[in-house]
């Protein structure tokens, strides 16, 4: 019994964790302007972190070495250090997004300013990465997270024309005649990276370090992985739903988080904004943690030094020290007035920018008899990875000059 | 073609290739816990940047701290500098390095120390793992 209830803790901890600020944001944004026709690239994206989530994991299980370990034995010293640059720097900014999340939230919840509530939030992350269990902090969040299912009701709330949704879902030029191919393809780039975010392999695989993993663990991961992500995946759509139902007709665009509320405002009233505002706070505050502890990570595994919430704070000075002065920035970022939702959008795009810095050492390590054993990737695996890296290398390469052509999706 | 590569040349022991499976490599104290990264090595009787091909060099150190940057962004550092663990310390090579004594002692983790003892661990709870 046991056992089943920890499977299904674990598969509904995946899917009230898959969501974060970027998939609240970039979702709605895509449904309120191209309506479902970018729906295909959240389905793509969903496919590809379970490949490469569940990867990193057996990686992490079996060799017992962390993502950033890996990066920086197969990439060497000098490349190994331009690939944390340019990811801690990602990482730092998607942190300042989801902290702004937070406080956009309660700010909805109570009409007190942000201002209060970003230095209340990063203290209430950094409070609780010092003092919590890591089990507990991402099962307590993922299950609040669960909340944006109240976006899943919404869309039959609406009473939606499933006929014309459905002919909206095939591939097709956008239909609303302002919108170029540019600004189309630019979104698909910004929804694969909101779906594929970095940071998620580097907690992924760290986590799997943080709570013991042994080789006899990753049949539930592979569980919670394989369910529990497409369900997440599942929630993104239904933002995405919500958001072509109610604000594509009234040319309504999405430019702050109130907006994302507004379909499940009229779909279920006060009760469903209460529940989806328990869940914005869930899911950012969520990936706050996850975001901060990725920046703790990346830097202790390339450098070196003990890292993990299993050991005392005072056991990995450093790691914590990194993540004080990751969540200071952060705070002071938005502190000077910067719109946390506009953050969030450029955030996704260099998110898929970096794909493929992390994505391509964990496909080669997963192929080292040294590091894997017997364990190395199968057939199948191997040709799912490498499709996967010829889509985020071309995401990856496409990003910036889709962002020049359509003048970042404007 | 069945023309075959030459036979390599006969070695004892194994056969450790600096690169691949020595330098950028995790290095574990006795007890397991990480203290550096392999981020150089000293080669016994050869200056910087020297080379001789006929005999096999000895590794007399491993290397870390400030002599990171320097192979990254060049230049050279301060002997003085250098934080070295002697190779007769190292006890174990494999996907990481292990040495057979404890990180505490070696220079390479002062500043470690140093922020645990007067930053976080003066932060009430910086003591105790979480709960």
């Amino acid at each position: 019994m046991k056992g089943v209830l920890g499977l299904a803790l674990g598969v509904l901890t995946a899917i009230g964790g898959f969501v974060d600020i970027g998939d609240l944001v970039t979702s709605s944004v895509v449904g309120s302007r191209f309506g479902l026709t970018l729906v295909w690239v959240i389905v793509v994206g969903v496919v590809g972190i379970c490949v490469f989530a569940q990867m990193s994991g057996r990686v992490a299980a079996i060799s017992g070495r962390a993502t950033f370990e890996i990066i920086r034995e197969r990439l060497g010293a000098r490349v190994g250090f331009a690939n944390l640059a340019a990811s801690f720097l990602i990482n730092l900014m998607t942190l300042t997004a989801e902290v702004g999340g937070i406080a956009l939230s309660l700010q909805l919840a109570t009409s007190i300013q942000p201002t209060f509530w970003i230095p209340v939030a990063a203290v209430a992350v950094w409070l609780v990465i010092w003092r919590v269990k890591f089990s507990l902090l991402e099962n307590v969040t993922g299950l609040l997270g669960l909340a944006l299912v109240v976006f899943a009701v919404a869309v039959f709330l609406l009473h939606p024309d499933w006929k014309a949704l459905g002919g909206q879902l095939l591939l097709q030029s956008p239909s609303q005649g302002s919108e170029t191919p540019a600004t189309y393809w630019y979104f698909a780039v910004a929804l694969f990276g909101s779906a594929m975010t970095p940071y998620e392999v580097f907690f992924f695989s760290s986590g799997a370090i943080e709570e013991h993993w042994t080789p006899k663990d990753l049949g539930q991961s592979r569980i919670n992985v394989l369910i529990g992500f497409p369900l997440g995946g599942v929630l993104s759509i239904a933002i995405s739903v919500t958001a072509a139902v109610v604000l594509l007709p009234q040319q309504i665009q999405v430019t702050s988080l109130s907006q994302v509320l507004l379909p499940v405002a009229q779909a279920g009233g006060t009760i469903a904004v209460i529940v989806a505002l328990l869940g914005f706070v869930a899911a950012t505050f969520g990936a706050a943690l996850e975001t901060t502890l990725s920046s703790g990570y990346s830097l202790a595994q390339y450098f070196g030094w003990p890292w993990g919430k299993f050991r005392p704070p005072a056991k990995a000075a450093r790691f914590h020290l990194t993540m004080i002065i990751g969540l200071v920035i952060g705070a002071g970022v938005l502190l000077t007035g910067v719109d946390p939702v506009q953050i969030t959008e450029y955030s996704v795009v260099f998110s898929a920018i970096a794909l493929p810095l992390t994505y391509l050492p964990i496909l080669i390590i997963a192929n080292d008899h040294d590091y894997m054993g017997d364990q190395v990737n199968g057939r199948a695996t191997n040709l799912v990875g490498l499709v996967f890296l010829g889509i985020i290398t071309i995401a990856s390469i496409a990003a910036i000059p889709l962002m020049i052509v359509s003048a970042a999706g404007s | 073609m069945t023309a075959s590569l030459p036979d390599p040349p006969p070695v004892r022991g194994r056969v450790l290739d600096a690169r691949l499976h020595l330098l950028d490599r995790q290095v574990l104290d006795l007890e397991g816990q990480p203290v550096t990264t392999v981020d150089d090595l000293e080669l016994a009787d050869l200056q910087h940047g020297e080379r001789r091909e006929a005999e096999p060099p000895t590794i007399s150190a491993l290397i870390s701290g400030p002599i990171l940057t320097t192979r990254l962004f060049g230049g050279r550092t301060p002997r003085t500098r250098l934080h070295r663990i002697a190779w007769d310390q190292v006890t174990e090579i494999d996907i990481v390095l292990t040495l057979g004594v404890p990180g505490d002692a070696l220079e390479v983790t002062w500043f470690e120390r140093w922020l645990a003892e007067h930053v976080i661990g003066r932060i009430p709870g910086g003591r105790h793992a979480p709960d």
